[in-house]
């Protein structure tokens, strides 16, 4: 699966971290970082993630097509100017 | 009567256009409109800033509460706008207060907390249902709805299970203070003083016993504090306490209520849900957008505030009716349809901005688990009086008694 977070919407509510712990985190207090190709395993939490968003901004596409998905989960890192504030 | 159709035709006695339109928040908080506020919403947008005739400013379309949900000159201490002081808890407090008591609990009610409660909810709720097992006829509400959350809030609370029988009253009576309601007689005032003396007394025996005895549960925590929290003492721990406990009791009582009530509203989706129980995860959210348990918050404002072509003058109580901003055609395609699996959905079923609703992964986790049980086990439920009894209370807002037939619960 690929997975998307517009983090010009993300406001750091943190409830995708809820809903899948496996995928999201936000480290420190402020700083989303996601797993942008998890397996597929987590597939339930994932939909949990993207209806829980407050801001909608989790997108959930179809996994990269062939030689694409090395299956080596990425994690993305926000630039520090699209920190949010934890609410 | 329990309807065949999904259409949405209850009546609808409050859409006469003969109310002025400032005076139609009044109507909102009158009892005779709780079944169905939603025409009353509809008129409000038609100003989506609209004063009314006591003072009050009230904002009801999506664009314009998003903005007040994120602006500082918006504040949660109705003080500023002349009201007498509240129960100060955190929901009720501006930055930086808000901020350090938000960060106590949060620092506490953590993702790995929220999923060890998730095993105890299967239980319980297989433990109700088996409970209701040889009725026919149900009140999905005392049976189901209320002692769902209440027994989880008052397991992380580590309140004993033998005590929660007592905060039945307590919190029914308590939800009524959210409405700044001036026709609210001195017998109901009476009652809410009485119920918040003696859950006062019972919380500072909870916290004094556990400021001796540390145990696993939440306000332990609260007293030990975490890794970005301080410890919390004395009043404030009280307050949050109380906050988590009245906030853990009725709201997701309304949202599995509400939930079951437009599921039995709409047979075709009832059906559909039936063979496809994962539907519920977008479900839920259309539940809070389209029946919200929180219908609006009160707010202060802190200085004149332009928007939406007039100014909301300082010190005006202003009201986010967070329901009717979930269902603005400018922001909702058919708001008033409801669509179980609605993409995208950003409604404010949860609040917006820095005070969105603490509890909402544990809210979203028990209907989540509660909502396809009830349909996989009962067998041909029938709504028996539609609409049901309300609770009195505006803001928080849900059925009194959910009654339902059926033909029987399966194993």
């Amino acid at each position: 699966m690929r997975v998307m977070v517009d983090l010009a919407r993300c406001q750091s509510y943190g409830q995708c971290v809820f809903a899948a712990p496996e995928i999201f985190e936000i480290s420190g207090r402020e700083v989303l970082e996601y797993d942008s190709a998890p397996s597929d395993e987590w597939r339930l939490h994932l939909e949990r993630a993207r209806a829980a968003c407050p801001v909608q901004a989790i997108t959930i596409g179809p996994a990269a097509g062939p030689g694409k998905d090395d299956g080596q989960p990425s994690t993305v890192r926000p630039a520090a100017d699209s920190m949010g504030v934890l609410r | 009567m329990s309807k065949s159709t999904g259409v949405d035709s209850r009546p609808v006695s409050v859409s006469d256009v003969s109310t002025p339109r400032a005076e139609l928040f009044a109507r909102v908080l009158d009892p005779a409109s709780r079944a169905n506020p939603y025409p009353i919403y509809a008129a409000l947008r038609s100003e989506p800033v609209s004063r009314q005739s006591d003072g009050t400013w009230v904002v009801s379309g999506f664009d314009e509460i998003a903005a007040l949900l994120h602006d500082p000159r918006i504040s949660s201490d109705l003080r500023n706008a002349g009201q007498p002081a509240g129960g100060q808890s955190l929901i009720m407090q501006d930055p930086p207060n808000h901020d350090r008591l938000r960060a106590a609990v949060m620092g506490r009610f953590t993702p790995e907390v929220v999923e060890s409660l998730r095993q105890g909810v299967h239980d319980l709720v297989a433990g109700l249902l088996d409970a209701a097992g040889p009725g026919t006829r149900l009140d999905l509400v005392e049976e189901i709805a209320y002692p769902l959350p209440v027994s989880v809030i008052c397991k992380l609370l580590g309140i004993p299970p033998q005590d929660e029988a007592r905060f039945h009253g307590w919190a029914d009576t308590l939800a009524r203070t959210l409405d700044l309601d001036p026709t609210m007689s001195r017998e109901e005032q009476d009652a809410i003083d009485h119920a918040f003396t003696e859950l006062h007394h019972y919380l500072e025996n909870l916290v004094a016993d556990r400021a001796e005895h540390r145990g696993d549960d939440l306000v332990s925590g609260l007293l030990t504090g975490g890794d970005h929290g301080e410890p919390l003492r004395g009043e404030e721990l009280l307050i949050t306490v109380r906050l988590l406990l009245i906030a853990g009791h009725e709201t997701t009582v309304n949202l599995i209520t509400n939930g079951m009530l437009t599921l039995l509203r709409h047979p075709d989706i009832l059906e559909r849900f039936r063979h496809e129980p994962d539907l519920v995860v977008p479900m839920v959210e259309e539940l809070v957008r389209y029946e919200p348990s929180v219908q609006f918050r009160y707010r202060a404002a802190l200085a004149d505030i332009e928007i939406a072509g007039t100014t909301i003058p300082r010190g005006s109580v202003v009201v986010l009716l967070l329901a009717a901003g979930s269902r603005d055609p400018g922001h909702f395609t058919d708001p008033d349809r409801f669509v179980p699996d609605r993409l995208p959905n950003e409604h404010f079923g949860f609040g917006g901005g820095i005070h969105y609703c603490i509890g909402a992964p544990l809210a979203r986790m028990e209907a989540q688990i509660v909502l396809p049980e009830l349909v996989r086990r009962l067998v041909n439920p029938r709504l028996t009086m539609d609409p049901p009894p309300y609770r009195p209370t505006a803001a928080l807002r849900g059925p009194r008694h959910l009654w339902v037939e059926v033909d029987g619960v399966r194993p």
